[in-house]
Formats: structure tokens, C-alpha cells, sequence
């Protein structure tokens, strides 16, 4: 009897031990390094992994995460890619790079690790996000990427401003109809009435603004209009859009044209439109640098009463550490052209980035990147994500009527994203925004009109869209 | 040791530690075996270790013989790994049509430098940066010099003053371009601040194409007027001041004392300034990047590289662009050294 007792002791101990040690065995520490820009949304992912992840295959997994200031993105992530390094086993790309970057061989074509569960997560998915930010060519499909934060254009508003009672007063008196300030008379503003309220709020230091004397100057409205990257082209192609006009489609391979379709007279009579409300602007408009992070600075520093932004910004916006005006805020959508029959348009360009992986990443970390995503997008995890101030693109957490409590933005988001497009995805991509951004810059700090900018641009895509085969 | 070169065919075999010749053979024969029987990573290895051995005969070969030619032979492999290869590389590449971003290689000949040459953007760019170079270089010899005709008088906290000055040179480019970012700023700027006293509009320097070049020009002759002014000032105090006491006494005025005693002093450092401000002036990138971007005309052909190469990826373009400033700036380097040949021997 004791010796069967003492057997069975040391045969479960023994069990324990080689269970233990085949644990140990199997289970291994993997890393992935992402390459990601350096925002709130990246840093909520961050947080949200190293609170929360628990790889489902045992392993230790572990997210290496190189922060990179959005200006450098894209240099900083293509010196890595193109020098061979090969750092980075995922990234958080923004949807323009595909082309050039699946071109080059960089990133993995995602098809084929699409299992039901994933499937199923993408079923549930909005159609722009996901074409925007996962198909090569685009709205093609085959699949790149999956959306790590998607994002769209809204109003930020300073409702402190807009709803004293005197700037309301005055304000009826000079246009005839009410200054809107709550979030809902907000979401009706065209771009017309955007426009008045650029040109009722410009005023000097020491004027009166909401009651009192102003600190410094005061300006009513502003939008991106930058030269660097995508600073003044995400902006102009809502307009664009807006008014009926196209950019080159590339979905129309080669049969679409540059010339006659980028320059035509509804793209000039939209690209005017835009330009015409610069007047109102902050003067740093003037010099080329009003790129999103400008206007951010100036909301977030009391100098403007609207402000058109990427909801990647919202959260330092309500932030008093990072916000002058947090608590003043109300969220509503992006303005748009008021149509004939009275509604609004609002086609916008869509923001946000993908995960995508790259090449050279072996089977097991392909295996934990894809666990990762799915993870990422699971309900639970894209909840938390919304709720720390993130966006969900899955139509079932959006609509979940929890999601509009979360933030006060997350209200524009249903409906906002219904309007969004994208721009080009070609490898030339880049290319074609540099010079584009050159050419706007030009009409924005006011040397060249809005039909020779376009003329020009259109005669360079032209020209590069036809070298390449691209046209016909 | 022996330190002949082993020159008959027992020499040839003897194992010795200045025997190169026969671990050079024996490099030639083992490493294409360890190539073809060896895993990739221990064939290296192997590779590494036959490299190391004709190094080390080499050296031990050469030394009492080339002892100069082996003390300066590190400085030169580190000139030729880190400068002469990429050099000659980029210029072999800058006759194909690579992409960074592609893995494929065509041959073009000078199809590259013929699209440069007649390329009016490249022109426009050169254009901008000839005037930058003229603008920039000018005022920061006008102001350099001036700062060291003060600096070379004695008066109080000349010292701490002299540091104070010399502070913009040591920072990087970034930071300065940064900091007269903000300066410049409309709204938040002290340029403007400082209008605002005076008028009610704000300031916007950068509004324009004057307004920007006038940015870039004072931002950069901040930065770099000191490095003019050190070099001059070296001059300045190597003036024996017996011919400063000579000329007082023959009551010689004070412009001509400049100009005949002064000047031939700091000529030949003011031309070195010059030489140094020059080159440096043709390759301005970090100022411009980050006040403008290049906008309101300001995109110089080192800005324009570095679209080509490092955004578009235009490897091979962008290495005859590159070709091109460099001859430009041997040209312009040249005719300085010319000229400063010729005016001392004239002296």
C-alpha cells in the first residue's frame, strides 16, 4: 500500500515536473517590432497590449513599438524598408503607402491567413475603412491590411465662444440667422455658414470677445492648408468631391485621364471654394504651415473658435495637461456644400491607418501578428479602445448605443464615415502629393490662381501617370 | 622574424608569420571549399578568418619596411570604407535607372545627366540656391567681420560676451531652424509680438518669397556670422601692432590704415571663411526643411536631392544630381584656391 502510494506520488510529481518542463518548452518569448507614428492612438494600443495582451498560444508575446513623429513617418518607415534592415515585422502604415510598399516587396498579402474568425470580424466591418486601408489595387481583393485606427475629418468647436449670449446677439443681428453652438445645430453648418463665422470672429487683441477683452487675436475659423505631406490635400479633395469633381482614379486603370478631369471646371470652381474661406484664417495660413498640428496648437491654445481636425487629436483636445480650452469643447461633422434640395454634402477623405506585415516575417510571428489583430479587433478590446478615445471601424461596436457615451465625437462617427473616400494608392503616390502639395501651396500663400494650380497639377500627373504606364 | 618577402618556392612553403603569399593561397583554396561544404554562416567565418590571416602576414611582412605606410593605412581604410566606396558606388549607380524601393537595375548611360541638364525644375532650384548662397555668404561676412573689429578691442565682459556669441554656431541645425520657427511665428511669435506693439496687424514674415528668403538668410547668418568673426578675429590679433604705433606716428587716416595694414592680414582667412561659407551655403538643406519646407521659392537643389532620393526613392537620379553639385562645388572650390594663389604671389 505504501509502496503504491509513494508510486503514485512520485509518478504525479513526476507528471507535474514534465508537464511543467514541456510548458516550458513549448512556450517562448516572441517579439514583434511595429513601426508606428507617434499619437494617441498608437500609445492607447500601447497601453491596451501591456495591460491586457495574453497571447492564445501560451507564448510570452512582447510589442516592441518605435514611436515616430508623424512628419517622418513615412521617410523614417521607407529608409527602414528600402535599406534592407528589416526591422520591423509589422507597421502601422498609412493607407497611401500600399502601392509603393507592396510594389517594393515589403508587405505581406494578407489572404491567405484570413480564417473564419477573421472573417467574420472583417464581415462586420465598414467598406470604406476597409477598402481604404486593406486593398491593393484599391477597392480590389486583395487584402494588406487591417484597420488599427480609422479616422475621419470633424468640427471641434469652442462653445464657450459660440454660445455667450452677446457673440449669439450680435451675430443674429449681422446674418439674420442663429450662431449654432450646440453639438446638434453644429452638425447642420455648411460651408457657407462656416464662412460667416470665420468672417463675425476676427478680432484684435483687446476686443470684445464673449463678454470680455481678448487676450490676444481671436479667429473664427481654421483648416489644414500646409505644404508638408497630405497638409492641404486631405481638406481640398472633400471640396473637390463635394462640388462634383474627381481626382485621377485610379480604379479606372488606364483608361482614366489626369488632364480634363483634375483641372476641369467644377474641380476649379471647388478648389476656389476652399481657397476663398483662407481669408478668415489665422495669418500663419499665409506661410505655408498650417498643417493640422497648427491648427491643433491654435485650438488647443485658445486662438480659434472652429476648427476642422482628424479625431486622432480629440484627446489632448479635452485634455486640461494638454488643452487651454478642454471643457469648452463641443464635437460635431465635418461642414460640407448645402445641394439643391437642401441637404448637405459631405464627402470627405478619409484618414486613419492600417496594420500591415511585413514580408520577411517568419510563419511563428505571423502567426502571433495575426492573433495580435484579431485581438485588437475583438469587441472587448475595441470597446476599451473607444472608450480611451479611439475609433472602431466594426459596425457592431459603433452602433452599440454605449459607443456614442464614450466620447463626446464618437457621435459624428456613424454617419461620418458613409461620406469618406480615398486618394491614390499607386506607387507613385508620393510623388504626385509632393508636387500636388507644391501647387496648392502656391495658390494658398496666393501666387498662382486655382485654375493654373490645378492646370499645373494635372499636367504633371498626366505626364508621370502616362511614363509609367498608368495611362493609355 | 625576417622581413624579406619570401621569393623562391621554399620560402614560398615555409609556415612563417610574414608569409602573405601563403595565406593568401590558402585562402584562395579553403574558401571556395568552405563555401560549397560549410552551412552559409561557418563559411564566413572561415572567409573572415583567411582575410585576417593575410592581413596579420601582411602587416608583420611590411613592418620595419612601411612602418609609415601601415600607421596611416587605418585612417585610409576607414577614408575608403566610409567615403571613396560609396563615392565611386553612387557614381556607378548614377548610370542606371535604380530605385531604392526596386530591386531592378537598367542601364542608361547619361540618359540621367542629359534629363538633369535640360530639366527646368533642377534649373529653378539651382537658381534659388545660387541666390541663397550670394545672400546668405554675404551677410554673414559683412557681419562676421564686424563682430570681429569689436571682439578685437579690449572693453568690459568682453569675454562672456564673446561665449554669448559663439553659442548660435555650436547648436544644430535643427534646434535653430526650430527655434526660429517659433520666432517667426504669426501668432505666437516674438517678431510678430514685437509689430503687434506698433501696428495692429500681425507680422508674416514668411508671406512671401522676399519675406522668406529674408527668414532663411537671417536665420543661417545668426548660426554661422560667428564662425566668419573667429576666423577673422585670428587675423585681427596677429596684426604686430608696431605697424599700428608705426602709422600713428606717420599720422596715417583710419581707413587707410585698415586697408593697408588690417586687411592683408585677414585677407587670407577672410578667403578661408569665405571658401568654407561658400561650400556649406550650397548645401543648404536643415534651415530651409524646417522654416519653409521649401515653399514660397525657397526649395534648394539640396532639398530637391534629398525628394528625389530619400522620398521618391530616385536612387540613381538623385546620384547624378549629387555628381553634379559636387563638380560644381570642386569648380567653385578651385577657382577660390585660384584666386588666393594668385593674389599672394601679387603680394
Amino acid at each position: 500500500m505504501l509502496k503504491s502510494k509513494q508510486l503514485m506520488i512520485t509518478s504525479v510529481v513526476a507528471g507535474c515536473l514534465g508537464l511543467s518542463m514541456a510548458t516550458t518548452a513549448f512556450a517562448e518569448e516572441i517579439t514583434l517590432n511595429m513601426a508606428v507614428p507617434d499619437w494617441p492612438p498608437t500609445r492607447i494600443m500601447k497601453k491596451l497590449f501591456d495591460e491586457n495582451y495574453k497571447a492564445k498560444s501560451g507564448n510570452t508575446v512582447k510589442l516592441e513599438v518605435d514611436f515616430i513623429p508623424w512628419p517622418d513617418y513615412y521617410t523614417r518607415l521607407n529608409a527602414s524598408l528600402t535599406s534592407g534592415e528589416q526591422k520591423y515585422n509589422m507597421a502601422v502604415s498609412d493607407s497611401q503607402w500600399l502601392g509603393a510598399f507592396i510594389e517594393g516587396g515589403y508587405y505581406r498579402k494578407l489572404n491567405d491567413l484570413v480564417d473564419p474568425e477573421l472573417k467574420a470580424i472583417l464581415d462586420d466591418m465598414h467598406q470604406a475603412p476597409l477598402q481604404a486601408y486593406g486593398t491593393y489595387p484599391y477597392k480590389s481583393d486583395n487584402l494588406y491590411g487591417f484597420p488599427q485606427m480609422p479616422d475621419i475629418l470633424i468640427t471641434y468647436a469652442r462653445t464657450d465662444v459660440l454660445c455667450h449670449a452677446d457673440e449669439q446677439a450680435a451675430f443674429k443681428a449681422k446674418y439674420g440667422t442663429k450662431l449654432p453652438c450646440t453639438p446638434e445645430e453644429l452638425d447642420g453648418m455648411d460651408w457657407d455658414m462656416f464662412g460667416n463665422i470665420g468672417e463675425f470672429f476676427q478680432r484684435k487683441k483687446g476686443e470684445k470677445l464673449a463678454g470680455a477683452a481678448a487676450a490676444d487675436d481671436f479667429y473664427g475659423i481654421a483648416y489644414q492648408a500646409g505644404k508638408g505631406y497630405d497638409f492641404s490635400s486631405m481638406q481640398i479633395n472633400g471640396f473637390l468631391w463635394q462640388h462634383g469633381a474627381e481626382i485621377w482614379d485610379e480604379t479606372n486603370i488606364p483608361k482614366a485621364q489626369a488632364e480634363g478631369v483634375v483641372n476641369s471646371d467644377t474641380a476649379v470652381k471647388g478648389f476656389d471654394h476652399y481657397l476663398s474661406l483662407l481669408k478668415y484664417m489665422p495669418p500663419v495660413v499665409k506661410t505655408g504651415s498650417m498643417d493640422i498640428f497648427k491648427t491643433d496648437e491654435l485650438f488647443r491654445e485658445g486662438k480659434i473658435a472652429l476648427n476642422i481636425e482628424w479625431i486622432g487629436f480629440a484627446e489632448s483636445a479635452i485634455n486640461p495637461e494638454t488643452s487651454k480650452v478642454a471643457g469648452k469643447i463641443a464635437f460635431a461633422s465635418m461642414p460640407g456644400l448645402k445641394m439643391a434640395d437642401g441637404s448637405i454634402n459631405r464627402t470627405s477623405n478619409i484618414g486613419g491607418q492600417p496594420f500591415v506585415i511585413m514580408t520577411w516575417t517568419d510563419d511563428k510571428k505571423i502567426k502571433e501578428a495575426v492573433d495580435f489583430v484579431k485581438w485588437w479587433l475583438s469587441p472587448e478590446i475595441q470597446h476599451q479602445f473607444a472608450s480611451a478615445g479611439g475609433q472602431s471601424a466594426i459596425k457592431s461596436v459603433y452602433n452599440d448605443p454605449k459607443y456614442t457615451t464614450y466620447r463626446p465625437w464618437n457621435r459624428t462617427w456613424a454617419s461620418g464615415l458613409d461620406w469618406q473616400q480615398d486618394v491614390w494608392h499607386i506607387p507613385q503616390f508620393f510623388e504626385m502629393l509632393v508636387q500636388q502639395q507644391e501647387q496648392f501651396d502656391l495658390a494658398i500663400t496666393g501666387k498662382q490662381d486655382a485654375k493654373a494650380t490645378l492646370d499645373n497639377i494635372a499636367k504633371f500627373q498626366q505626364r508621370l501617370l502616362s511614363d509609367e504606364g498608368l495611362i493609355e | 622574424m625576417t622581413s624579406n618577402s619570401p621569393s623562391s618556392g621554399d620560402k614560398l612553403l615555409t609556415l612563417r608569420w610574414d608569409n602573405w603569399l601563403l595565406a593568401l593561397l590558402a585562402g584562395i583554396i579553403a574558401v571556395p571549399i568552405a563555401t560549397l561544404l560549410l552551412p552559409g554562416f561557418l563559411a564566413v567565418v572561415v572567409a573572415g578568418i583567411f582575410i585576417a590571416l593575410v592581413v596579420i602576414t601582411a602587416i608583420v611582412n611590411a613592418w620595419s619596411r612601411h612602418i609609415g605606410g601601415l600607421l596611416v593605412a587605418p585612417a585610409i581604410a576607414v577614408l575608403v570604407v566610409m567615403n571613396i566606396f560609396p563615392l565611386l558606388w553612387s557614381l556607378g549607380l548614377s548610370f542606371y535607372s535604380y530605385r531604392a524601393d526596386r530591386q531592378t537595375l537598367r542601364f542608361l548611360g547619361t540618359r540621367n545627366y542629359e534629363r538633369l541638364i535640360t530639366d527646368p525644375v533642377v534649373w529653378d532650384r539651382l537658381t534659388t540656391t545660387a541666390y541663397l548662397v550670394v545672400l546668405t555668404v554675404a551677410v554673414q561676412m559683412v557681419i562676421g567681420f564686424l563682430l570681429a573689429l569689436l571682439f578685437s578691442k579690449q572693453f568690459p565682459l568682453r569675454r562672456y560676451l564673446l561665449i554669448l556669441v559663439l553659442t548660435p554656431m555650436m547648436l544644430s541645425y535643427v534646434a535653430v531652424g526650430a527655434f526660429f520657427r517659433y520666432y517667426y511665428d504669426p501668432t505666437f511669435g516674438l517678431v510678430s509680438q514685437i509689430a503687434n506693439l506698433f501696428t495692429t496687424e500681425p507680422f508674416v514674415l514668411i508671406s512671401s518669397t522676399a519675406g522668406a528668403f529674408a527668414a532663411i538668410v537671417i536665420a543661417d547668418a545668426w548660426m554661422w556670422a560667428p564662425f566668419v568673426m573667429l576666423l577673422v578675429l585670428a587675423g585681427l590679433v596677429s596684426v604686430p601692432k608696431h605697424l599700428y604705433e608705426a602709422a600713428s606716428v606717420d599720422r596715417v587716416p583710419g581707413w587707410r590704415r585698415f586697408w593697408w595694414i588690417t586687411f592683408p592680414y585677414v585677407k587670407g582667412l577672410l578667403l578661408l571663411a569665405l571658401l568654407f561659407r561658400t561650400i556649406e551655403a550650397f548645401k543648404l538643406f536643415d534651415v530651409v526643411f524646417i522654416l519653409t519646407d521649401g515653399g514660397q521659392s525657397t526649395e534648394t537643389i539640396a532639398l530637391y536631392v534629398y525628394r528625389q532620393a530619400i522620398q521618391f526613392n530616385k536612387t540613381s537620379y538623385s546620384s547624378s544630381l549629387s555628381y553634379i553639385l559636387l563638380f560644381t562645388v570642386i569648380v567653385l572650390t578651385n577657382l577660390y584656391l585660384y584666386l588666393a594663389n594668385r593674389r599672394s604671389k601679387e603680394a
